[in-house]
């Protein structure tokens, strides 16, 4: 499902413009990061993909659904929303309730719930612990119960803000796999994110943002190559790719592979 | 995303500048000469000779009227009538409705009583627009009063705004899972739950690592403690303060020598 928006402008209720013209089309299946210093807008222009905000000028389209018309609750079944701190969304005795709560609101048949719940808790490794009420877990376990109660909405476009950040190694690889899956299925995935080696190996597309305009958009190699505009909004390139610069790689690389690659054609 | 943690307005005024103990001395200067002068006028006097001059000179006329307005005057407003209509003294009925009646003394003495709790709360109004809760609370604590009842005076005015600040968030994160929260009462009533669990789990948690957090600081602790916040305390606050209590001290002698 197609995004769309059209020169978005949005101003909190303190007078605060946090977005000042954002024009942006993300197609249906891609992978989109978006990188910025705090306070650039990020999570504010994701809040209004599923309605949580509303322009105060321009537009944002899903599909062919102007956000502006409607509710919430009603652009759940277009755009699931993964939020930073699960503490602020859990709230079953166990996790399987938990997890079927999302896709139950849309209404879906009992059939199809079951096997949307079944297949969101074996991405994220859950299946035994459905039992388990979520407050018993780890906050990093926690943090993937929120994930699957989101994936299970089956929704078309799906964002994660910050899901990495606090997580050890093992959960950010099964964080990347479920992104890896859910592109597999064709869906959109947007991630708001502060870790750019994350970013740099699980995204095709990155956007970074700067005090509420887009600074850079385009695919991930063009974008964290260029170290003095992303300066501009305190983000650094990968650390392969500033190795890269500092060995004098002709070519830009962004991760293990494309290093290795590019190593290994040099040395040969 | 701004949250008002106190009625605090950081602005820079003779009356910000001023220690917040002398403003905390100033309001019970209100507060006892309204309270023990005989005449009923006093009040009204003090509303608008000294509170409102001393709004514009604190620069927070603006906050001040709104509070006034929505708050101070509908409730004094309410005390006048009920004390009017109720209050069973005097024999000169100037109003009747059925079993209600205003006589001239009720209604002398109802004035009299709305007044004090207009500038009561207009005077405490003051002192929060003008004062930083922590500002008084360190200048309170250096002077005495025991850490705890700083903590349950400074913890109480921040809850109100951080909770509000969570379930908004717990809002928008359930309305984002397809929680109808705007439509019918009877599926409203059915989405309390998903909102005040993870609220009622959050501020617990919260609370108990607020208290790991001053515990590590030493909150218990029984030696005296320094603070990194200086509050200034001028010649300029002690005279005011003399010339305060000495003028609380008066008007209660006042009142005892006319009664």
């Amino acid at each position: 499902m197609k995004i769309e928006i059209k020169d978005l402008h949005f101003t909190y209720p303190t007078g605060l413009e946090a977005l000042q013209g954002i024009s942006l089309t993300i197609n249906s299946g891609e992978q989109v990061a978006i990188v910025g210093q705090n306070g650039a807008g990020k999570t504010t222009l994701v809040r209004h993909f599923n309605g949580l905000l509303k322009p105060t000028s321009g537009s944002v389209m899903i599909g062919d659904w102007d956000t502006a018309k409607y509710s919430v609750a009603k652009l759940a079944s277009r755009v699931g929303y993964v939020f930073q701190n699960p503490d602020e969304q859990l709230f079953s005795r166990d996790v399987l309730t938990e997890v079927e709560f999302g896709p139950k609101n849309l209404g879906y048949s009992k059939e199809k719930i079951d096997e949307l719940v079944k297949q969101a808790l074996a991405w994220t490794e859950l299946t035994d612990k459905t039992e388990t009420n979520p407050y018993d877990l780890s906050p990093t376990w926690r943090k993937m119960v929120a994930l699957a109660s989101i994936i299970a909405m089956d929704t078309p476009i799906v964002i994660f803000d910050e899901p990495t950040t606090g997580q050890d190694f093992a959960n950010v690889s099964r964080i990347a796999h479920v992104i890896a899956e859910l592109k597999k299925q064709g869906k959109t995935v947007i991630t708001i994110t502060h870790d750019i080696d994350f970013c740099a190996e699980n995204f095709e597309r990155v956007i970074a943002l700067s005090n509420g305009k887009i600074l850079l958009d385009g695919k991930a190699r063009e974008v964290l190559g260029q170290e003095e505009i992303l300066a501009q909004t305190y983000v650094d390139p990968p650390q392969l790719t500033r190795l890269g610069k500092l060995l004098n790689l002709k070519e830009t690389v962004i991760n293990q592979e494309e290093f290795l690659n590019v190593i290994a054609r040099n040395v040969g | 995303m701004h949250e008002r943690l106190s009625f605090y307005i950081k602005r820079d005024s003779l009356i910000h500048r001023l220690n917040p103990l002398t403003k905390l001395v100033l309001v019970f200067a209100f507060i006892g000469i309204a309270f023990t002068f005989p005449w009923y006028w006093i009040g009204l006097f003090l509303f608008v000779f000294v509170l409102i001059p001393l709004a514009f000179i604190a620069k927070v006329s603006r906050e001040y009227f709104f509070t006034a307005t929505r708050l101070i005057l509908p409730a004094a407003g309410f005390l006048f009538l009920m004390q009017a209509l109720f209050q069973p003294i005097g024999e000169e009925i100037i109003f009747q409705f059925y079993f209600l009646d205003a006589t001239r003394e009720s209604l002398a003495f109802a004035f009299t009583i709305a007044a004090r709790i207009i500038v009561m709360i207009s005077a405490f109004t003051m002192l929060l627009l003008t004062t930083h809760p922590s500002e008084l609370m360190s200048d309170l604590t250096r002077r005495g009063l025991p850490g705890q009842f700083a903590y349950v005076i400074i913890s109480t005015l921040q809850i109100l705004p951080q909770m509000q600040a969570k379930a908004q968030t717990i809002i928008a994160a359930q309305r984002s899972r397809g929680l109808d929260t705007e439509s019918t009462f009877l599926k409203r009533a059915g989405s309390v739950l998903p909102l005040v669990g993870p609220l009622v789990f959050g501020s617990l948690v919260e609370v108990e690592e607020r208290a790991i957090a001053i515990e590590a600081r030493g909150f218990t602790s029984k030696k005296e403690k320094t603070s990194l916040h200086e509050v200034p305390d001028t010649v300029t606050d002690k005279t005011l303060r003399w010339i305060l209590i000495i003028l609380i001290i008066l008007s209660i002698l006042l009142n005892l020598w006319l009664s």
